[in-house]
């Protein structure tokens, strides 16, 4: 379950994404001129609070690993701002940025793309000591052999090339380089999408491990709501681009307000032979994010669509009655019958 | 396969290492075996070109003259007076040994495998040049129309081509290189502008501008160089770009952002190795690209100025003296040789370093 560590700054809020906008431009012409974007996220707010797990879900293409490699600066943003730990990203030099990295780290969904397959584990878990220079070169060798260890592997793994390793292995190793250099946020990017069911719980439970350990916070990505039930502590749900749903992960998978979630979350299976299932089947595919339709963009696809969704878009408002929050975008949200479970 | 060297001591600094990928195709190179040997025996030929004058040279390789030794091959003119000649200019070693040995004294001449020069013209009394092969006189190959050895000329020739070609391939590469790594790695508006003026700057026609060159001025070796990298840069750069462009979405590039890896590092560390197989494959096709395009610009005459020698100049001699065969076999025969040499080896090595087998795609 997620995890229950206690450090003392917990609940502090550790990054802050407000309005974060990314366009990717479609371009064309001789001169590459500008015809259109894909607007791959368009207006996210989040707030991570020191030593949680935030999971983000929703179907491929909502732009939901759009906002990790954003926030990480890998892509450039289009609008909004990104504070970690109060520092607003924008305002910090080359320099700054580059120190500042050590404190937010990310692991990709495919292992043998995120590791350079020309370079030993030895090189590739040395290089982010090598770029910060941290620690002699006479350590190197002590400080790969220490990460191998914490992840699982053995220290003989250092001479060897990822090609040698098995999807679960290779994973254990990308999650040792974004430990390396202890950070206080990882962005977990699909981490476990490319597993097998049985290595997956695995790779999980090592995440869970390290948090525990080393009071991360973590940013979990994943269309798997199962593993993102598995993993948070709240959780946002993301339609085109946009947050529809966001809460704790228990109240959620409780009383979901969104039509969306609601179909997310009938697709989960339950390992129940004898239970009968109510899937709501979602028609049709997702809009493109070039051309996202007017009003609430999930209209396109919803059974309790009205008139007034294809005109206005709905905010995202709080509907929770007691103290904590419940954030939902949707017109009708509370008022939608209630999902049989 | 290879053999993986293990170091128990350090075990993440290997003292010289192959990646394993580069290691497979290296021995997929040697596999191929018509490849392998033809690379084997190009790099023997390169290796006899440069040092030709050790086999072919109208000097001596050792003299010995009233009791000292002479090494003539390499270095300053030794004067005919040296040797008790009644000449100052550099010595005609054949003429010396004849009379050493006439003489029958303790002085002699150890003379190379072919005693003549590429520039000098061996004329043989009550006969016009060119005279047909004839080994007793060691003209392997016969001499041309004005009494020169063919196979010297052959020889030093092919070292002109293939150092020339060498150089083409270090300046195209090293300019395709760098461009296409800061075109496909910033992008932008720099990627954008060059892009057109690579576009617009492969069409001007190249022959007619170096015909323009030529007759203003005589290119040298430099010059004619110059000429041709400035036509001949766009595609590595166009490859490269391409490449890097490629390259740099992948996730192990964003992984070494994300750990704030410096864009040069990024490109050395990461790109660049990822790349490498691109260039590889095409040096073999450069090697000969550039080897055809110096011989035909010498045989339109608008290459190397004479009497440098060069294939160029001999096809041309050849052709407008077809009686004479021995000129034209002999440079077709060496042309087809190593062309076709060159080929075999890029084959092997496309095949070799094929990069559809070892990149996986998204």
């Amino acid at each position: 379950m997620a995890t229950t560590s206690q450090s003392p700054q917990r609940g502090t809020v550790l990054l802050k994404v407000e309005g974060l906008t990314k366009y990717f431009p479609v371009r064309g012409g001789i001169f590459g001129r500008r015809r259109g974007n894909v607007r791959a996220v368009d207006g996210v707010d989040l707030a991570v609070r020191s030593g949680e797990t935030l999971g983000l879900v929703g179907e491929s293409g909502c732009g939901k690993s759009t906002v990790g490699r954003t926030i990480l600066h890998l892509y450039r943003k289009t609008r909004g701002r990104i504070v970690f730990d109060g520092r607003d990203l924008d305002t910090l030099g080359r320099r700054e940025m580059r120190a500042l990295r050590r404190d937010m780290q990310i692991i990709f969904q495919d292992p043998y793309e995120s590791l350079n397959a020309r370079h030993t584990v030895g090189q590739i878990l040395e290089e982010p000591y090598c770029i910060h220079r941290i620690g002699a070169r006479s350590d190197r060798n002590a400080q790969v052999c220490a990460l191998l260890q914490r992840v699982g592997l053995p220290e003989s793994a250092a001479s060897r090339f990822p090609h040698e390793f098995s999807g679960g292995q290779r994973q254990r190793i990308g999650i040792a380089r974004a430990l390396a250099l202890d950070p206080r946020l990882i962005i977990c990017d699909e981490p476990v999408s490319a597993l097998d069911v049985s290595i997956q719980s695995q790779i999980l439970n090592l995440l869970l491990e390290q948090q525990q350990v080393n009071a991360l916070t973590y940013i979990f990505i994943s269309h798997d709501l199962a593993v993102v039930k598995h993993m948070s502590d709240r959780i946002a749900v993301m339609y085109l681009g946009k947050i529809v749903e966001f809460t704790d992960s228990e109240r959620l998978y409780r009383q979901a307000l969104h039509p969306y979630t609601h179909a997310l979350i009938s697709a989960i299976p339950v390992p129940d032979p004898t239970y009968k299932k109510q899937r709501i089947i979602l028609s049709g595919d997702v809009p493109s994010p070039q051309n996202p339709p007017s009003g609430c963009r999930f209209h396109t696809r919803c059974s309790y669509a009205q008139d007034r969704c294809r005109r206005e878009e709905p905010v995202l408002r709080n509907l929770s009655t007691g103290t904590d929050e419940h954030l939902a975008a949707c017109h009708f949200a509370g008022d939608l019958p209630e999902r049989a479970s | 396969m290879w053999t993986r060297a293990f170091n128990s001591t350090n075990l993440t600094k290997p003292v010289f290492r192959l990646d394993p990928i580069t290691a497979r195709k290296f021995s997929r190179f040697r596999t191929i075996r018509r490849g392998f040997w033809s690379f084997i025996l190009l790099t023997g030929l390169i290796g006899f070109a440069l040092l030709a004058e050790l086999f072919i040279n109208n000097r001596a390789l050792l003299v010995r003259y009233d009791g000292s030794y002479y090494l003539p091959t390499y270095g300053q003119n030794i004067p005919g007076t040296t040797f008790g000649l009644d000449y100052d200019y550099d010595t005609n070693y054949r003429e010396l040994k004849k009379q050493f040995q006439e003489e029958e004294s303790d002085n002699f001449v150890i003379l190379p495998m072919v005693p003549y020069g590429p520039f000098e013209s061996a004329s043989k009394p009550g006969m016009y040049p060119p005279h047909p092969p004839d080994f007793s006189e060691r003209h392997f190959m016969g001499t041309d129309g004005i009494g020169r050895d063919v196979f010297a000329r052959l020889i030093y020739g092919f070292r002109i081509a293939i150092l020339f070609s060498l150089l083409l391939l270090a300046c195209n590469y090293g300019i395709g290189v760098i461009l296409g790594c800061v075109m496909g790695y910033w992008g932008g508006t720099f990627d954008l502008l060059l892009q057109r003026v690579i576009e617009v700057w492969s069409n001007v026609p190249f022959l007619y501008v170096v015909i323009i060159i030529s007759s203003i001025v005589i290119p040298n070796f430099f010059m004619l160089a110059v000429i041709m990298v400035a036509f001949g840069w766009m595609s590595m750069t166009w490859y490269m770009r391409t490449a890097t462009y490629k390259e740099r979405e992948r996730e192990y590039v964003l992984a070494a952002r994300a750990l704030g890896a410096s864009d040069l590092r990024i490109i050395l560390g990461h790109i660049l190795p990822n790349t490498i197989s691109v260039i590889v494959t095409f040096i073999p096709f450069s090697v000969s690209g550039g080897i055809v395009a110096l011989t035909s610009l010498d045989y339109l005459g608008f290459g190397l100025p004479p009497p440098t020698p060069s294939w160029g100049e001999l096809i041309q001699q050849g052709m407008d003296d077809l009686q004479h065969q021995w000129i034209i076999a002999s440079v077709v025969s060496a042309m087809v040789v190593v062309l076709t040499m060159v080929t075999f080896i890029g084959e092997a090595i496309r095949e070799a370093f094929d990069p559809k087998q070892y990149t996986t795609y998204q």
